[in-house]
Parts: structure tokens; sequence; C-alpha cells
């Protein structure tokens, strides 16, 4: 789960890392003829798209008048196709230097990393040209803070602060079960003062039930997805549109998934998304997989793609026979194989459900069907 | 001959009395695996399927001498579970349970590393030894014995590609299914050296998928000349976004890492035949047997 980045400073506040004074949250562009600002500010749109900046979410006022007249234009100004809730207002600052702040998990170590720069204005995808200390076996201690600020080459004041800031990171990080925990730019300001400027936390969403803090607020930080994304995504599953496609894919697990949308391509059609019902899947999830789908005004043919493992086949059977109660006319090709296969093509028989067990089979059939 | 399991191994399973756990020992007797213990805190002395049921990892293992633990409890007491098992010393940790957070896994494979643990997982099928032993949710029957080795990070496109292996009369030796979370235990470049050291294994199937840079080592590895017996790589996700996660927590491309473009390089690069889908893998594996013989 993404936060928003006012939320994210809330949390660097409550770490003990600084944050500009002052800085107000609004919904609605009226709300800053009530509030006591200090001009100029700055003008931040709250999305949880990536690349806020170059789209125009970020504007500055130097009195009440501009800032009402940005408000309503940042309002009005979608980031990427996600229209903004919220703005946040923050004093606009004098800044000496910049610097970047980041850990996350990496994948070759194994373990969190720490992840420092001297030069603001990078991003963690370029983050190689950072320096890095990783965090061995998760088990933090504070001289992987220094190690890090000694590495980003500080010194005297900076090398104390800096340290201090990476620790309150850390201790975040570990106690909310973070994801990545994104300090950028990290400020130094005129009075040598260092606050974080702007910042980006994920929260693991493997770790939201053991989280009270979190507990609910998934369903409104799920705005960079498509609608029927946010529907999967609170019912357990995993739906990725993809663009104009006219094959809705649906399938279990996730690297068959994959495959079977990587074949579609490569025999010639076009998949609408990405749809893994996970292993297990039962009746239930099957149907609001289908009626997800379904709801995808592009798609013409559905393609099932179930091998059972953990899935049990005559689980997939039911609702295919109410999907195809509802929708007697939508093309639906089925591959359905494995754990009780016997029993899901008993209960099949007569309903005009027809099975292609090959998969090569499967996805041409599919393609014929889409165009 | 096989890998990390054999006819004689000898299974406890963590977590036996829960659904999911209970339907797979069910599963893994019938399959003729030597299941020797449950353990579930609080239920010892039950039984489940004819298995007795232990309080602890330790007590289980002093009574039935077992050398795999299989675990299937829920996400968030696997680490506990995990941490148990490892203290106990277990040689082998077969952990199928999906969802764990990623910082109780950092600490999984940190704590198992130190004690010499092997770990297989977490979010994964498991391992089987066609005809000898199964142990997690591998369906039995796509599978032979045979003398192909398969490693993969998915569980279903196992499955798949297992069982046109089968239909095609092509026999399995092991299939290690290694996860699909981003800290797994054994990786690719771990398992393809065993296979490399086993005697019943004579060529290679390899199914990666983007996110990571799982494959690129695994290629390394190869194009090094550690890897003598042919391998055959297949990719999923080639045709899949940037920065969306694609069902397994490891599956995302971020920036320009993780690409399928970047994998297929590594292995053309290491000399290493990439299946453009997935039923050309048992082409690729005729022809690089045949090329084998004729060698």
């Amino acid at each position: 789960m993404k936060l928003f980045e006012y939320e994210a400073k809330q949390l660097f506040h409550e770490a003990g890392i600084n944050v500009p004074k002052g800085s107000q949250t609004i919904h609605y562009p009226e709300e800053i003829v009530f509030l006591k600002l200090n001009y100029p500010i700055v003008l931040k749109t709250q999305v949880l798209t990536g690349g806020r900046g170059k789209a125009g979410g970020i504007k500055f006022a130097n009195n009440i008048t501009e800032a009402i007249e940005n408000a309503e234009q940042l309002f009005n100004l979608p980031i990427k196709g996600e229209k903004p809730k919220a703005l946040l207002l923050d004093p606009k600052v004098p800044i000496k230097k910049e610097f970047y702040l980041a850990i996350t998990l990496d994948r070759e170590y194994k373990c969190p990393i720490l992840i420092g720069s001297s030069e603001g204005g990078m991003e963690i995808e370029s983050s190689h040209s950072a320096k890095i200390v990783p965090v061995y076996g998760g088990d933090y201690s504070a001289h992987y803070g220094r190690k890090l600020a000694y590495e980003m080459g500080l010194n005297g004041k900076e090398f104390a602060l800096v340290s201090d800031i990476i620790n309150k990171l850390y201790a975040l990080y570990e106690k909310y079960d973070l994801e990545l925990a994104e300090i950028n730019p990290l400020a130094q300001l005129e009075d040598g003062s260092i606050i974080a400027l702007d910042g980006k936390i994920t929260v693991s969403d493997d770790a939201l039930d053991r989280q009270p803090k979190f507990n609910g607020l998934k369903v409104h930080h799920l705005n960079d997805l498509s609608e029927r994304e946010q529907r999967a995504a609170m019912s357990g599953l995993n739906l990725v549109e993809l663009g104009e496609g006219s094959i809705g894919i649906l399938c279990n697990g996730a690297g068959l998934t994959m495959a079977t949308m990587d074949l579609v391509q490569f025999k010639g059609g076009k998949p609408a998304n990405f749809l893994d019902v996970g292993g297990g899947a039962n009746r239930n999830k099957v149907n609001a997989a289908l009626n997800l789908v379904i709801k995808n005004p592009n798609v013409k043919v559905i393609l099932i793609n179930i091998l059972g493992g953990i899935t049990a086949c005559d689980e997939v059977a039911a609702p295919l026979i109410d999907f195809k109660q509802k929708y007697p006319d939508h093309k639906l090709v089925i591959r359905l194989l494995g754990n009780n296969q016997a029993k899901a093509r008993e209960l099949l028989k007569g309903t005009g459900i027809e099975f292609i067990d090959d998969l090569d089979s499967a996805v041409n059939a599919a393609v014929a069907a889409s165009v | 001959m096989s890998i990390l399991l054999n006819k004689d191994s000898k299974i406890i399973v963590q977590g036996a009395t829960g659904g999911m756990g209970s339907t797979h020992t069910k599963l893994m007797l019938d399959y003729g695996t030597k299941v020797v213990a449950g353990v579930t805190p609080n239920k010892g002395g039950s039984e489940i399927h004819g298995v007795p049921i232990y309080n602890t990892v330790t007590e289980a293992l002093e009574k039935t001498g077992a050398n795999v633990s299989v675990i299937f409890v829920p996400p968030l007491l696997a680490k506990d579970a995990a941490y148990e098992a490892i203290a106990a010393k277990i040689p082998l940790l077969i952990i199928i349970t999906e969802g764990i957070p990623p910082q109780d896994e950092v600490k999984i494979q940190a704590k198992a590393k130190e004690a010499g643990v092997l770990v297989v997982g977490p979010n994964c099928p498991g391992v089987i030894t066609p005809g000898e032993c199964l142990v997690g949710i591998h369906p039995g029957s796509v599978y032979k014995a045979g003398n192909i080795g398969m490693v993969s990070r998915s569980g279903t496109l196992t499955y798949e590609v297992a069982l046109s292996l089968t239909n095609a009369g092509l026999g399995q030796s092991t299939c290690v299914g290694i996860g699909g979370d981003p800290v797994p235990g054994l990786g690719f470049v771990e398992v393809l050296k065993m296979f490399e050291a086993d005697p019943a294994t004579t060529a290679i199937c390899l199914m990666g998928e983007i996110g990571g840079t799982a494959e690129e080592n695994a290629a390394e590895l190869i194009g090094s000349g550690e890897i003598t017996k042919p391998v055959i790589a297949y990719i999923a996700g080639r045709t899949a976004p940037e920065g969306k996660r694609m069902g397994h927590a490891g599956a995302i491309i971020s920036g320009d890492k993780g690409t399928g473009e970047s994998k297929e390089k590594a292995f053309a690069a290491a000399g290493v035949p990439v299946a453009k889908i997935p039923s050309e893998m048992i082409d690729l594996i005729k022809i690089a047997l045949k090329e084998k013989v004729a060698v």
C-alpha cells in the first residue's frame, strides 16, 4: 500500500524526523480561505502515481488569491489518469543542499539496503549511482547509519544529523513493515537544519494484517489503479489491465498467467488483462473474477486456463455454469485440467461448454474468437 | 538418484491440522511420501490421516528421525514456525506459505543460512522426485520418473511444462519450485549446481520470470562452464508492463531492471536456448538430448 506524501510526512514527524513547519492538507480549494499560511507556499498535488512534478502537479503561490487559483487548477489536473483528492500546502523554504535517502529490500543482497546520495533529484530506479549499505539479516544497528553517512561523504554536524535521520527512518521501516521508505529530497536549509521535504512510503501488503495503524485504509490508497483493478485488489484477486486488448485472461498461478498472456500476444492476439485467481481459488473467487473481466467493454472473449494443482476443477466449474446461463452469447474458451477434472466435466455436461486440453490450441481458439 | 528428496526422505508437516496442511498431508501420503509426523502447537497427541501430531518440532524429530520439514502455516505465523525448524536443525526446510511479510522472509533466510539449513521457498509448490517423494502441493499425476531436472519460480507453469514433458515420454529426476517471492532460499544457481552433480539428471528445464536478476545469475553460472549439462530456459512475463506486480511479489520490472529482454540476452550469451512459448521447451529439450547423444 503506497501512502500519500502528506501521510509519509506524518510518519516522519512521528519518528522525530523534521518536516516543513506549518504544512496543511486540503481537500477543496475554498479551505485555503480559513487557513493561516506563511506565503510564499508550494502547492503539491497528492497522488500515488510517480512523475508528479513533470506532469505539472506542483505550483507556487505568493498570496491567497494565487493559492486558491492554483489549487483549483491542481484539483482539476489528473496525473496519469489519477485525479487528486488532496493537496499539500508547504511553506516555500530556501534550500542550501539536497540529499537522497531510502531504505528498501534488495533481492541481490537478500536483505534491506540503505541508499544515500549527497546529490538530490535522483530516483530510486537509478539508485545504482548512489551509495548502498546492506543491513545483513535485517538486523539493524546504528553503525549502519553511520557507515552510510560516511559513504555519502558527510562530516561534522551534517554527519551527525543525517546518520540520526537514517536511524529514525529505519525504525519506521521496521515498525510498520515498510517496503519502501524514501526521503527525496532531504533538504539542508540556510540555518543548517535538515528536513524531509518530500517522501514516499509503501507499506508491505502482506503485513497489513498485523499493522493496526493502517486498518481499513487500503481502499483509500488504490487511486492509481483502474476501477476494476481496485475492485480486484479489495477481493484478493490480482488483476492488471492491459490497454485496449480484447481477450480477457483468467488463470491460476502467476507464472502460468504470465505465460498465457505472453502466448496470446505471440499468437497475434491482444490480451485485455492479466488475472491470477491464485492457488486454491474457490467458486466465489472465480465468480468474482469472471464478473470483473466481463465488465471490461473491450473484452470479446474470455480465455480460462486453469491447471489445478491446489485449485479443484469442480470448484471452477460451478461459476462457469452460472456465467453461461447469465451470458449465453458471450464467448468462452476453457482449458480446465488437474485436480477433480473428471468431476468438473461431469458437472459441465450438457451446458454447451467445451474444453480444449492443449494450451497452444486453446490460445489459438481465443485469438480466432477475438477478431 | 535425485536431488533434495528421495524414497528414504522422512517428512514432518508443520501446520498439518490446518485446512491446506491437512489436504496436502493426505495427497502426499497418497503419493507414497513418508510423512512421519505433523506439528501443531497444543494439538500434540492427536492424529491426522493416521499421522501422529506433536506440539513441537523438537519432539517430532526425536520421535521420528525426520530429515525434512514442510511448512503450511498461515503467513503471519510462518516466521516462528521456520525459526522452530531451524533451531531444531532440520537439514531441509520447504516453505509453501504465500504472503509472508518480506521482512520476516529476510530474517528466516538469514537464520537458516547461519544454521546451515537449506530452505526451498517461500511461496512455492515444493519439491517432487517423481515416483519417490512429493513434498508440497505439486499435482503428482502430471509427473513421471526420468532424467530431466526442472527448476522454476512458478508452480502452475511447472505443472504445465511437466505435463507436456510427461506426455512426450520425458520423465523428470527432480522438480524444484524455488518460489515467486523476492527473497527465496535456494535459487537457480544453487539448484543448477545440484543437478550438475546428480547422475540421474541429464538435462535441465529452467523456468524463470520477469523481475530480479536470478535468471541473469543462472546464465552467468552456465556461461562460466560450471554447468556442463544442457539447460533449456523459458521466461514468463515478457509482455508485462513496467512497474506492475504480476501476481508474484517478485514479478515486477522496476525501471530497466528485471526485463525479459535482459534475461533472454543473458541466456543467449551463455548459449542457453530460450523457448518463446512453453510448449517449445519440449522441442528444445529433445534437440538438446539428441545432440548430447551425438557427442
